[in-house]
């Protein structure tokens, strides 16, 4: 470590290799963090969490009775032993709540004026952070399991939204209404996810086992769907043309926005090259799925080999993404796990558990300050 | 923090310290095999041969590699090296449609002559070992692929279904199978079963590896503690714990 403070200091390496380094180190002693913790609101299972990309600062969290709280993850105590304090909440009694379960929740990328809450009512809101009220609301026909708005675009505000009907929609955030649908799958959609790294590619993940990439420009059709034989026919009859041989339930792009990483219910999570949509053939072995809606894995940034954390059971489980090594188990939720975000300055986990509602914040032992 | 992951950690400064290697495993059936091949060697030597009156060639499962070669990415890459150089050969055996039986190319042949010796399907036998098996490495075939490339006629193709070198997958496309292994397939699933409530039964439902061997087989289990556990262990079926006293082989809790 002090050899690398000083080569960084004379100049002779790159000030981002110290940092990753550093960072490797610290995801790699992740534990349970004694000293930190999140005042308990929700009084039923946590389904959605997300932390803000400007700070990192400050965590939405989404309840399955329709309540959305935000905290301030920031220690500006002096004290080790830390609270993070909710700041405020959409509860019950709010006019504008859900009505049923908050299935998504998702900071507005560019700045934390506003953020956007999906339910199972069939709606979609944006709220204004300041007043809490819902500044918009969009209404399906069916419920909806996800939404993601892309975090790199500039040219566009779309909102990708996946609900129990075949067809993704979008929602213009600018017009204030849906701008098209793409059509392709044949089952309910359970994830979107936007790519980091292309404005306009987006990957979308359904019951029916497939996994489409998206140009949203274009009207025909999906660019790719994801084989997972890598069009051998060899392999099986019924997995042809199929991402998994279940239903698949979570997408997550690497930070690079190069790879996919897509969980299903037959317990296995693969790596896909996201630009020609190869399946890398990574074994991770068997990873525990038996959730009937979306899972939300995430994946590190900023490591110099990347981990993904993805929900297994009551314990989180920590892979490296390219190796397909399973590094560790996390242990410490009560009840099964649904979601976990990595925040990148702090190489922190934090998850949340079905029932009775809890956030974690995991963090290396030796945290600074 | 773990062993893994104290490693892991300072790889990621290039601090390279090295340590001299521990003492040897305590279990044998632990005991790493440096690559692929040794691995599915001596998976093949666990087989029980006498059983079946050596009509089968001996099978290895995919699972038991894994459970010899930790590293799953690196254990599929040879094995396919290795399925692409001819050596063996991949089977889909019917039960579980992750469940691939491997075996020795020159074993499966000898055996498969063996097994259609006398009979009449016994010449599109040898042309199908012939010219078909050298020439397409995969686990299935088409009927364009059969009848155009490799030049079989409809009946010889129901031949080979007969002589069970084949097996229909759906219409117009068969599996390559081993003649006579439906009775090993109804000895593994019953001896993995068998395994598997051995372990449901013990108190914590858990067993450590040694004792699990030592303890007499079970009627249900014809081939071998040794063969059905590596296959448990590489399935992830049960967790290995790693404990002073060796392995633990403890079930899941979901």
């Amino acid at each position: 470590m002090l050899s690398f403070l000083s080569a960084r200091q004379s100049g002779l390496e790159d000030p981002l290799r110290l940092r990753r380094a550093q960072s490797t180190r610290r995801v790699l002693a992740l534990e349970l963090n004694k000293d930190r913790d999140v005042e308990r609101i929700h009084g039923s299972g946590v389904n959605t969490l997300d932390i803000e990309p400007v700070e990192g600062r400050y965590m939405l969290s989404g309840g399955s009775d329709g309540v959305i709280v935000l905290y301030d993850l920031e220690n500006s105590s002096r004290q080790p032993y830390y609270t993070c304090k909710a700041v405020c909440s959409v509860g019950r009694s709010h006019p504008d709540v859900h009505k049923y379960s908050v299935e998504t929740v998702q900071w507005y990328p560019h700045d934390t004026g506003m953020f956007t809450s999906s339910s199972f009512d069939k709606t979609l809101k944006v709220w204004d952070t300041n007043t809490l009220q819902a500044a918009d609301v969009f209404n399906f026909e069916e419920t909806v399991y996800s939404h993601h708005m892309s975090p790199a675009a500039t040219k566009h505000c779309l909102i990708a939204v996946g609900t129990r009907g075949p067809k993704v929609q979008l929602c213009d955030l600018k017009s204030g209404s849906c701008s098209h649908i793409l059509q392709g799958h044949r089952q309910e959609i359970l994830a979107v996810s936007w790519s980091p790294r292309h404005d306009y590619i987006l990957a979308t993940a359904s019951a029916d086992s497939r996994v489409n990439l998206w140009d949203v420009r274009r009207a025909s059709g999906c660019l790719l769907t994801l084989d997972q034989h890598n069009g051998k026919k060899s392999q099986a009859v019924e997995s042809a043309n199929t991402a998994h041989n279940g239903k698949v339930n979570g997408l997550c792009f690497t930070s690079d926005g190069l790879h996919l990483l897509t969980v299903g219910t037959d317990n296995r999570m693969r790596l896909w090259n996201s630009s020609n949509g190869e399946n890398t053939l990574v074994n991770y072995g068997k990873v525990c799925n038996d959730s009937r809606k979306g899972l939300k894995f995430t994946v590190s940034c900023g490591c110099s080999s990347e981990f993904v954390f993805v929900p297994y059971g009551s314990t989180i489980a920590v892979y490296a993404v390219h190796s397909g090594e399973q590094l560790t188990m996390l242990k410490g939720h009560y009840k099964s796990v649904d979601c976990c975000v990595f925040q990148s300055n702090f190489q922190a986990t934090t998850k949340s558990q079905l029932n009775p509602a809890f956030e974690d914040a995991w963090s290396s032992s030796d945290e600074e300050g | 923090m773990n062993r893994r992951r104290r490693r892991l950690a300072s790889e990621a400064f290039g601090v390279k310290r090295r340590r001299a290697p521990g003492p040897a495993q305590a279990d044998p059936l632990r005991a790493g095999a440096g690559s692929a091949r040794e691995a599915v060697e001596a998976l093949v030597r666990l087989f029980p041969r006498g059983l079946f009156e050596d009509a089968l060639p001996p099978i290895a499962l995919r699972s038991q590699v894994y459970s010899l070669l930790p590293d799953r990415t690196l254990a599929d890459l040879q094995l396919k090296e290795l399925q692409e150089q001819g050596e063996i050969r991949i089977i889909q055996l019917g039960f579980d449609l992750d469940a691939h039986g491997i075996v020795f190319t020159e074993d499966y042949r000898t055996r498969v002559l063996k097994a259609c010796d006398g009979r009449p399907c016994a010449g599109v036998v040898q042309k199908f070992l012939a010219s078909v098996l050298p020439a397409c490495g995969d686990l299935s075939f088409q009927q364009d692929q059969m009848t155009q490339t490799y030049g079989f006629r409809d009946p010889e193709i129901t031949h080979l279904v007969n002589a069970g070198v084949l097996t229909v997958r759906d219409a117009g496309s068969w599996w390559l199978a081993v003649p006579g292994a439906g009775r090993f397939i109804k000895f593994f699933v019953k001896g993995r079963q068998a395994l598997l409530s051995m372990l449901r039964r013990a108190k914590y439902r858990e067993l450590l590896l040694s004792e699990l061997l030592g303890r007499r087989s079970p009627s249900a289990v014809r081939l071998g503690l040794a063969y059905h556990v590596h296959d448990l262990i590489g399935a992830q079926l049960v967790d290995c714990v790693p404990t002073s006293s060796g392995t633990l082989l403890r079930l899941p809790d979901t």
